[in-house]
């Protein structure tokens, strides 16, 4: 569905990516992990289309993505829920996820998308009305992933949904997260700190250091991995 | 009649005008705030484009014969109105060709996100437009010719000048139907979303750039239907936009930066404190008395009336 081939991000002299590939099939949850400022942040924002690369192909689901403009990339069904939330200040709780359903497909779902959001996180229904600058850090990230599945996506990509929450707030996320995938059969590519949650609940992982792919695999071998266990889950 | 009854008269009528010229005010810092607004943009021309209003409105008017088809009480309030069509489209070509190169996600990662190239570009399309104007349409002021700025109605004992009252009530019903249209209408939320947060307007599939050259030409449009209508009751030239800038950036100031509905407010404060300071002060010192309260707002309120209190993410 989504296949990344060595692609090269670089911000003037600075190398962000180098040389990274990583693919998503259908309905695969997967995870990239890796320290602060290993690159994550800038490999979504390479998909999205916010930073320009270098070198390297982006392919989803039959697309040169690459070419097309980053206004019309969530349309093919790619919902990006960014860094640090996000959410519009100014506008209402229920006006963020009608913005979420701009794509084709998310006007065209919007009441069952709706109900899925508020099923998720009810807390966004008692507070539809309210200014979304106003709701708490763990509300706003809840806003956000909502409002990225307003947008029916194919493919959701989070990006660290746990920074800056409480660890309950952060469990909570982690939880619904994987309730998406799992009974929404929405593929799920997400970027995290927290190694030891994002590599629980993934299918595939990819270990991100300094730019670069350090390790790969599937859920069972980076759990066992001796270098995964060292570095990340501290045991 | 007592000297606190003639005060009281003064007071009111004071007041009644402050409100019929801050009507027009009000819209015409609506179109300057919803420029910065949605783009961050601070836009020196936009006093300019109330000029080309002026003179758009004057044109369709007299030489389009407007008024001659639909008399002088009627005319000149359509040759307003359609002075922001005009204007607009002015304001979606400059956006095309000139300002969206230097402005939107085009902008964003040049130096000072392009602020700069903003500021030197929109001073150059003012000195442009205000010389041009003067090589076009002369140095001789004109107004729309109209009886309505001569005459008033009569409520008891205070007056009410037809030109400005008439131009209120359609200033008014156009800040409505914008107010109305960011509220309600899709293209209105996704440029509302995209001056919240253009980056992540972009993820929700939002054509951010688009958003920009409609906020830009609207608010060209808006302001030019203010300086249509007010071209009834003022005399203008081509530099007339320099003494509005200041007096809207005032207003949009004073209402809060970023904020529409404060930008509203904020030129209906200026035009009534405008007024009211004649009951005190020399005609001379309106202006001056606009940059006192100016300026104790903006001691007291940093962020102006309706500074986004919302902005803590």
């Amino acid at each position: 569905m989504l296949r990344i081939a060595s692609l090269d991000v670089a911000y003037g002299g600075l190398r962000a990516l180098d040389g990274v590939s990583i693919e998503v099939a259908h309905g695969q949850f997967v995870a990239v992990v890796g320290p602060n400022g290993a690159g994550k942040t800038t490999l979504f924002r390479a998909i999205s289309g916010t930073v320009t690369p270098a070198g390297g192909t982006i392919h989803y689901d039959g697309h040169d993505l690459l070419a097309v403009p980053a206004a019309r990339r969530p349309h093919l069904g790619i919902a990006h829920v960014p860094e640090g939330r996000q959410v519009f200040p100014s506008m209402t709780v229920l006006e963020n996820l009608e913005l979420g359903a701009y794509t084709e497909a998310g006007r065209a779902r919007w009441r069952e998308s709706l109900d899925l959001v508020l099923q998720l996180f009810p807390v966004l229904g008692a507070r539809r009305g309210q200014l979304a600058g106003t709701l708490s850090g763990g509300e706003q990230q809840m806003l956000a992933i909502g409002r990225g599945l307003a947008s029916a996506p194919k493919l959701l990509m989070l990006d660290e949904p746990s920074m800056g929450l409480a660890p309950a707030v952060a469990d909570t996320i982690f939880d619904r997260i994987q309730q998406i995938h799992h009974e929404h059969g929405v593929a799920v590519l997400l970027v995290e700190q927290r190694v030891a949650e994002a590599l629980e609940s993934c299918d595939r992982g990819y270990v991100l250091e300094t730019g670069r792919i350090v390790m790969q695999g599937n859920h069972d071998a980076l759990i066992a991995d001796d270098r995964v266990k060292k570095a990340y889950l501290g045991l | 009649m007592g000297a606190v009854e003639l005060f009281a008269i003064d007071f009111f009528q004071a007041l009644i005008t402050g409100l019929l010229v801050g009507g027009t005010y009000a819209l015409m810092c609506v179109g300057l705030g919803m420029i910065f607004g949605v783009m961050r943009v601070v836009n020196f021309a936009q006093g300019d484009f109330f000029m080309l209003g002026m003179y758009a409105a004057y044109y369709v008017a007299t030489a389009l014969g407007v008024m001659a088809v639909l008399g002088p009480y009627v005319g000149p309030v359509v040759a307003g109105l359609l002075a922001g069509p005009i204007v607009f489209a002015v304001g979606w070509l400059l956006h095309r060709f000139l300002v969206g190169r230097v402005t939107g996600v085009a902008a964003v990662g040049a130096e000072g996100d392009g602020h700069y190239a903003q500021i030197i570009l929109t001073l150059g399309i003012a000195l442009v437009l205000q010389n041009g104007g003067l090589i076009l349409f002369g140095s001789l002021p004109l107004s729309v010719p109209t009886p309505m700025s001569r005459e008033s109605w009569e409520l008891g004992e205070f007056l009410i000048n037809q030109a400005r009252a008439v131009s209120f009530a359609v200033a008014i019903v156009v800040a409505l139907l914008l107010y109305l249209f960011l509220k309600r209408t899709t293209l209105g939320k996704s440029m509302r979303a995209a001056a919240d947060n253009a980056e992540a307007a972009l993820y929700m599939g939002i054509d951010v750039d688009r958003c920009h050259r409609t906020a830009f030409a609207l608010g060209c449009g808006v302001t030019a239907i203010a300086g249509g209508l007010i071209a009834s009751s003022q005399s203008f030239q081509p530099y007339i936009g320099f003494d509005f800038v200041i007096t809207m950036y005032a207003g949009v100031v004073l209402g809060g930066l970023g904020s529409i509905l404060g930008a509203f407010w904020g030129g209906m404060t200026i035009g009534l404190v405008q007024q009211m300071s004649t009951l005190v002060l020399p005609f001379q010192l309106q202006n001056t008395a606009i940059f006192v309260v100016f300026l104790l707002i903006v001691f007291f309120r940093p962020h102006g009336m309706f500074g986004r209190s919302a902005e803590r993410t």
